[in-house]
């Protein structure tokens, strides 16, 4: 009895003791250490992405680890991601196991024939020495292909030692046309354009396609593709091939788990425990390391590595610079945490176990406020490549209706819900092209609403709504000061005579995403005040996007979409082609004229004639409306500033759309 | 007692008949499938996802896939795993379950021994300041609001006294160049605790079989020494640093997991106590003169233990369903998390699997309780 009284004592005592110290030593930082976190200036929605001239310095002495596991020369990057890996199979990473996560690990372990350069995303030579052939229609054999050369750097090596060839590159996109591998790969090897590939001579590869391919299906499809080793995988799909049906051959192939797979990245894959971490080491046979790549201001691209090549584009290589950094890779190892949750991976963060975390959100405003005023850690802002917006329902009236749609998009005060109501953490969005992705983004989309007053907003809605025929029994009136709908609408009727039907809006409840929540409740109150009778039903998105999707049963929604640089997603979400249920083209937009735009960008071969096709198509829905684009959210990132320095840290998508740069990240 | 086994055994199977249905049709009850995930990926067109559909067995009509799944259950085979495509689900229960025993078991028996301890002491010595002491401490931590409180400690061991770690279950830098695997070192982890405590009931069983009281006593020294050959072992291993850094990362959860549990054990032991210290044993022992500690231990406690047994049992059998909260706040990839993130993503295949295995397990809790009364309270007798 009085052991156990002493012993619950004695543990009271630890506890508080310890809760005191830790607050002690709270204080003691606060007081003693100034707040040094560098907040970079947020990339404007508006404004073209901020480059900024960095020369890359010298690397530095490696820091000692303290750490017995690893060698005091070593210099480790340590990342901090939120869920584990569910493959190494690179395969299996574009087919099923297509997850954020195992592409954050993965990605950069394999190099296609051509890439986008850093932060302007031009399109230049990775794998291949120069750009290819025109495209040319060709016979062979009674038959008709469209046929391209892509000339390879010779010296390229897999970290086995063997060359990279023109031979892997076939071996590759033929074995995912056999295979008939599906996932993300037919966006990448088109059974439908791509035929086959033969290897002139190890470094000159010649590709054969059906019918003659847009910029979609080659140069930023097949031509991003990955390339593996023939070398270790041939025996593995011959295996496959082996075994029975189609379905079988894919659950054979996916379920190798590669060991000692080579690499022509810049680094091996090294260790997976799962649940708690993956290991990639350098590569020290990585072609490019030393490669000094150098962006100019007049547009011009540059590569060099002295003895090896020389690479430039884009005009002549002079006057100021943009951006110029070395090609490591500097780290000798890359070590990606598992943490359960983003608070856990934050706490890792600030504690010094991570150097940087990997999210595709970004941090939250809360996550920020926590990592504010630690020392050592530096908060960088970027715009993301995304759009949240409000969909209608064509399929129904009055969605189907151009003037309602119009008047829906002038009554949504996007600058007043971003700015004052959400307090920055979102940015207005008025095109379907991010203002972030720079190349593709029309400045001159128009901008319906923008800049207007509530009264004027209201009035020009009426106006709008008028015009197509739709009356009310009592209009809307706005209050002398102009700042609120004093008397709503009411009785609003069709242009057909018809009562206005009661609508519903769905959209995320507020515990899964509360800025599109807090849009909708706005929406809804905003149509309300002008006699549309709307209900913002805020519920899961799995609901959401089985009725959007899958049941075509609704009237209005509120989603969002992740984007591509080149954004042939337009064809994708507005052609008609694609209305049919589970399509993309979930409201059943169909109009002939942006049909025919979105076929001719998808035909297109030359890139300054598809980005005026994609300007056009920008204006065209600004003004047809099949969604009201809302806003984005900039990507917020932290890294450890005291350890790290990066090339750069202005990017669309932040520094996880790059993997945070393993390659190129140097230590001080 | 063999007919009761019997039927016993015939319920169990209706009863995961049931368990298995009511899974399979709550699952399918959330709207979409694993395929609307991908739904929002622009460069997947219907007809690919209506193939992934395929290559799933999702565009079966409901009633056959659920066919599938009964078949696959009473066959031992669970499919593969949607999320971890193509692995068997058989092979993530298995790398998960080592983990979350590890864990949840030593957390258990740690909130137990301190429960029944406490529970024991603050009923027979009513109304002391220990009572009030242990009451309120216990009965707050048993309502605080879990994640809270988890991520309070981290905050306070891990961040600012940095005395462990923030979380996860061993250390990269340790880790990376090991040659074995932490599921190795987890099951030679559990095989040891298995080993020790048969032979510590091996011990306590000999030395009482002899019914002599001065051999008896030799008890605890026997165990301490037994307890410290299997660190010797340890730390001579290979693992043995491994093992030290798994337990390292252990403390913490244990640590939170033993204060915002061992309140129930408590409660449920001095409420035990209360009742059998009014019974006329009770008071003949004490008439005999026996010490108290005595007639505390050997006649009120020991009486007392039907209920906390029971609970301890039903305990550690759901150990290996783990924690949501606990492991997705300590970064510790158990099987709580992996039944979380399988019904997140509608993996239906992994959801049917751990469903199975803990219902199975929950069952059996179930008949080894049963039997266990009938050892502890020869009272009891099934017909």
């Amino acid at each position: 009895m009085v052991f156990s009284g002493r012993i619950l004592l004695v543990f009271s005592l630890v506890l508080v003791l310890s809760a005191l110290l830790a607050c002690t030593r709270e204080v003691e930082v606060v007081r003693e250490v100034p707040v040094e976190v560098e907040v970079q200036v947020p990339v404007e929605v508006e404004r073209e992405v901020l480059v900024e001239v960095l020369v890359t310095p010298t690397p530095a002495a490696p820091t000692p680890s303290a750490d017995s596991g690893s060698s005091s020369t070593e210099n480790i990057y340590q990342i901090g991601i939120s869920e584990d890996l569910t493959t190494t199979n690179y395969w299996a990473f574009l087919g099923p196991d297509g997850t954020i996560w195992n592409q954050y690990v993965l990605a950069g372990g394999k190099v296609g024939l051509y890439t986008y350069s850093d932060q302007r995303f031009d399109w230049v030579p990775a794998l291949a020495s120069d750009f290819p052939t025109d495209l040319k229609e060709e016979t062979v054999n009674g038959e008709t292909f469209w046929t391209t050369e892509v000339p390879l750097r010779q010296g390229v090596k897999w970290s086995d030692g063997n060359d990279v060839t023109a031979e892997d590159f076939a071996f590759t996109a033929g074995t995912v046309n056999d295979l008939e591998l599906k996932g993300n790969w037919p966006s990448i090897v088109d059974p439908d354009y791509f035929d086959h590939a033969e290897a002139i001579n190890p470094h000159l590869l010649k590709i054969y396609f059906k019918q003659e391919p847009g910029l979609a299906r080659w140069q930023f499809g097949l031509a991003f593709m990955p390339v593996f080793s023939k070398a270790y995988w041939e025996p593995v799909v011959e295996e496959a091939k082996m075994a029975g049906e189609i379905t079988e051959q894919h659950k054979v192939l996916y379920a190798h788990e590669p060991d000692g797979e080579p690499t022509a990245g810049g680094f091996d894959f090294g260790k997976w425990e799962r649940g708690a971490f993956a290991e990639k080491a350098r590569n020290d046979d990585f072609y490019f390391t030393d490669s000094i790549t150098t962006q100019y201001a007049s547009g011009a691209y540059q590569e060099t590595k002295p003895g090896a090549y020389e690479f430039t584009a884009f005009g002549d290589p002079g006057g100021d610079k943009t951006l110029e950094y070395t090609v490591g890779p500097f780290a000798d190892s890359v070590i990606y945490s598992i943490y359960g949750s983003q608070d856990a991976t934050v706490l890792a963060l600030k504690k010094g176990d991570v150097d940087f975390m990997l999210n595709p959100l970004g941090l939250s405003k809360g996550l920020q406020e926590q990592l504010e005023d630690a020392e050592g850690l530096t908060t960088i802002e970027n715009a993301s490549d995304g759009v949240r917006y409000l969909g209608f329902n064509f399929r129904r009236e009055p969605m189907s209706n151009k003037a309602f749609r119009q008047s829906v998009a002038t009554l949504i005060d996007k600058e007043f819900l971003t700015q004052t109501v959400l307090q920055g953490v979102a940015d207005p969005v008025y095109s379907m092209v991010p203002a972030g992705n720079v190349a593709w983004y029309n400045p001159d989309v128009p901008q319906t609403g923008k800049g207007l007053s509530r009264a004027e907003r209201v009035a020009t809605a009426v106006e709008l709504l008028k015009e197509a025929g739709f009356t009310w029994e009592v209009e809307p009136r706005v209050s002398e000061d102009g700042r609120f709908v004093e008397q709503h609408g009411e009785g609003l009727r069709l242009p057909s005579g018809d009562p206005m039907p009661e609508l519903m809006i769905m959209s995320p409840s507020p515990g899964y995403d509360p800025l599109r929540s807090t849009f909708a409740i706005w929406i809804e109150r905003w149509l309300n005040e002008v006699g549309i009778p709307v209900r913002a039903e805020l519920t899961g998105f799995n609901l959401i996007v089985e009725k959007v999707f899958d049941q075509q049963d609704f009237d209005m929604w509120i989603l969002g979409w992740g984007l591509t640089l080149f954004p042939d997603y337009l064809e994708n979400f507005f052609h008609s082609r694609h209305s049919g249920l589970e399509g993309h083209n979930a409201g059943g937009y169909n109009n002939p004229e942006f049909d025919r735009l979105a076929d001719e960008l998808l035909a297109e071969t030359d890139v300054e004639r598809a980005m005026d096709q994609v300007f056009k198509m920008q204006e065209f829905l600004a003004e047809e409306l099949p969604y009201v684009t809302l806003f984005d959210t900039p990507i917020v990132e932290t890294y450890r500033s005291d350890k790290l320095v990066y090339p750069y840290t202005q990017n669309l998508g932040g520094l996880q759309s790059v993997g945070a740069l393993i390659g190129t990240v140097q230590f001080k | 007692m063999t007919g009761y086994l019997v039927r016993r055994a015939g319920q169990m199977v209706l009863t995961l008949f049931l368990i298995i249905t009511v899974a399979f049709f709550l699952v399918q009850a959330q709207p979409g499938d694993y395929a609307s995930f991908y739904a929002l990926n622009p460069d997947l067109p219907p007809d690919v996802r209506e193939q992934i559909r395929a290559s799933f067995g999702l565009d079966k009509p409901l009633w056959e896939q659920y066919l599938i799944h009964l078949k696959n259950t009473v066959t031992g085979n669970f499919g593969v795993s949607f999320g971890h495509f193509p692995r068997p689900v058989m092979d993530v229960l298995i790398e998960r379950v080592p983990r979350t025993a590890v864990l949840f078991l030593t957390a258990t028996v740690f909130s137990f021994y301190i429960g029944f301890f406490l529970g024991k002491a603050i009923a027979w010595r009513r109304g002391g300041v220990l009572e009030y002491t242990a009451t309120i401490s216990g009965a707050t931590l048993f309502t605080v609001f879990t994640p809270a409180f988890a991520l309070m400690m981290i905050w306070i061991f891990s961040f600012r006294l940095g005395w462990l770690p923030v979380g996860k279950f061993l250390d990269p830098l340790v880790w990376r160049h090991a040659d074995v695997t932490a599921n190795h070192v987890f099951g030679q982890m559990l095989l040891t605790a298995f080993l020790f405590t048969v032979f510590a009931f091996l011990v306590l069983w000999a030395l009482r079989k002899t019914g002599r009281v001065a051999l008896a006593r030799w008890a605890g020294p026997l165990i301490a020494v037994g307890a410290v050959v299997v660190l010797l072992l340890w730390s001579i291993s290979s693992v043995g640093g491994l093992a030290l850094d798994i337990l390292k990362h252990m403390v913490l959860p244990i640590v939170t997991l033993t204060l915002i549990s061992f309140a129930g054990t408590m409660l449920l032991t001095r409420n035990s106590m209360l009742e059998t210290v009014r019974e006329d044993y009770v008071m003949a022992a004490r008439a005999k003169g026996l010490p108290e500690k005595q007639v505390r231990d050997r006649h009120a406690a020991r009486n007392a233990l039907l209920p906390v047994v029971t609970s301890l049992v039903y305990s550690l059998i759901f150990a290996i369903d783990g924690s949501v909260i606990i492991e997705v706040v300590f970064s510790w990839p158990g099987t709580g998390l992996t039944l979380l993130q399988a019904v997140r993503t509608e993996d239906l295949p992994l959801v049917m699997g751990a469903m199975v295995f803990i219902g199975l397990f929950s069952l059996l809790a179930h008949v080894i309780v049963d039997i266990l009364y009938v050892y502890l309270d020869p009272r009891i007798r099934y017909q």
